[in-house]
């Protein structure tokens, strides 16, 4: 599947959120999606999904099946959990009884079995969340998108999500991601796109032990107090010079190979501060 | 899309935000045979007039009724088209069985009689006026509906506005004399006709006139939701 020049905005004169993303993703693999808060992940993820329709642009050879669970599951609805599920299993094609198997296989993996008759405005969020995994994986989908899965799960159910990722991978299918919570290590295979301003850019894992220095300039009298945040955030900081003329390669570990693109103190206190110290953490 | 029909007026009828439609539209009934007994050509004119708002009204609840994001969960479950059909099917559904409701009343509180001189017409005929008059206002009940719904304007205060505008619309530009009378569907002519000569020609034109009324809104309705993601 293709996101070709995606542009996507929610309103005529609103910002954009995504300008120009282009990615792909094929059979069998899965990508996390990366980025902070309100920075458009979900947005991505609807689009891949065909719940948004890019302004511009186009999604191409989407899967016909795709699974899609939402960030918040919708519980503000008449049915138990078993009348959702069965509807939304027939919605998804399958017969009376194929419904029924699905359903009854479904709840039991996730754990919800004594929640069947239980209507859905009643469930707590956790159990809500599965129900919205549920729905996305009764008819086995080509394209699997799920966002924030691991909110409000309980810890069986955590160990669950990289395992139905893994099954719908097995078959064929792509997988889409997206996590602020970190659990995306249990998913080791995983491409990274990272969400920014409005773009998408693949990130390479790094060997391990590459490291890269970044220059920081503070102002003079918060030097103390910023040396001891990276340090307590596992940074490991080089030197700190009095002046914010670049520097010329500090000794250490990934000094040698600064070329002269690399970010350099402006003003005030310049601090050189290993990154990769902090991001092997 | 029958899953999908079906667990959109389930969802309609559990929440119990059918009743409302339902009870304004038999309070409205009832103050209409409540003046007198009519003929049922006559009378079944009039009640398809006043439950054009009603039954736009009902379409905007059972729409509405259905979470932003099961709708979205709808869509990618069964797809786009199916999904915007699946919403005016269920709607349209549920206004017959209204219809049904409204053609039965009158019988029930004894608001309608048989011919009383022999040029009138007879019942069974005055009945068929009656259905068809009904039958022409459900498209476009359910078409104002749908433009009115929330996956449509975004925010309650539009749709109401939107039903309002449309409701009163339809009453104002249907009055002869009217300087716009297509911009609005033909119930008004309908239940002059159908109180009137009902000639077939004049029929066959205004069925033409109300389905092509409800396809443009059905159409502005497909064009909001695409353009609302």
């Amino acid at each position: 599947m293709r996101l070709e020049n995606v542009w996507l905005r929610y309103h005529r004169r609103g910002p954009w959120v995504l300008r120009g993303v282009d990615v792909r993703i094929g059979p069998g693999e899965v990508a996390v999606v990366l980025g902070r808060n309100g920075v458009g992940k979900s947005t991505l993820l609807q689009v891949a999904a065909g719940v948004l329709r890019p302004a511009r642009g186009r999604v191409a050879d989407r899967p016909r099946r795709v699974g899609w669970v939402p960030e918040r599951f919708p519980a503000d609805q008449p049915f138990t959990v078993a009348r959702y599920l069965t509807g939304m299993a027939r919605m998804a094609g399958l017969g009376r009884a194929a419904a029924d198997e699905a359903v009854a296989g479904w709840t039991d993996r996730l754990g919800l079995a004594a929640f069947r008759a239980v209507r859905l405005p009643e469930l707590s969020k956790g159990t809500a969340q599965k129900v919205g995994l549920a729905q996305a994986m009764l008819r086995p989908p080509g394209l699997l998108v799920l966002d924030e899965p691991w909110e409000g799960l309980d810890a069986s159910t955590r160990e669950l999500v990289p395992e139905l990722i893994d099954e719908v991978l097995a078959a064929g299918g792509s997988v889409l991601v997206s996590d602020h919570r970190g659990e995306t290590v249990r998913l080791p295979g995983a491409r990274h796109w990272a969400v920014a301003d409005g773009s998408v850019t693949e990130e390479t894992p790094l060997p391990d032990g590459t490291v890269a220095v970044i220059e920081v300039a503070v102002p003079a009298a918060r030097v103390a107090g910023t040396v001891a945040r990276l340090r307590a955030e596992g940074h490991q900081v080089l030197r700190v010079r009095p002046d914010a003329r670049p520097a010329p390669p500090p000794a250490g570990p990934g000094g040698a190979d600064r070329t002269p693109d690399e970010p350099v103190a402006v003003d005030g206190a310049g601090l050189a501060v290993d990154r990769a110290a902090g991001e092997a953490r | 899309m029958i899953a999908l029909i079906r667990l959109r007026l389930a969802g309609f009828l559990r929440t119990g935000r059918a009743v409302a439609p339902l009870l304004v539209g038999l309070v409205a009934l009832g103050i209409l045979y409540g003046g007198g007994r009519a003929q049922p050509a006559e009378a079944y004119g009039v009640s398809a007039v006043v439950l054009f708002p009603v039954l736009a009204w009902q379409t905007k609840i059972l729409l509405d009724v259905e979470p932003d994001v099961q709708r979205r969960l709808a869509q990618v479950t069964v797809g786009v088209a199916r999904e915007r059909l699946a919403g005016l099917l269920a709607a349209g559904g549920a206004a017959l069985v209204t219809v049904a409701v409204a053609l039965a009343f009158p019988w029930l509180v004894g608001g309608v009689t048989g011919p009383v001189d022999p040029a009138d017409r007879s019942v069974p005929v005055g009945v068929a006026l009656g259905l068809w008059a009904h039958l022409l206002v459900v498209p476009a009940a359910v078409a104002l509906g749908a433009l009115a719904s929330r996956a449509s304007v975004g925010g309650a205060g539009y749709g109401v506005a939107v039903l309002a505008l449309g409701g009163v619309g339809a009453v104002v530009l249907g009055l002869t004399g009217s300087v716009a009378p297509w911009l609005a569907p033909p119930i008004m002519a309908a239940a002059r006709t159908t109180a009137g000569d009902a000639a077939a020609l004049t029929m066959v034109g205004l069925t033409a006139w109300a389905l092509a009324w409800s396809a443009a809104a059905v159409g502005g309705y497909l064009v909001r939701r695409r353009a609302r993601g």
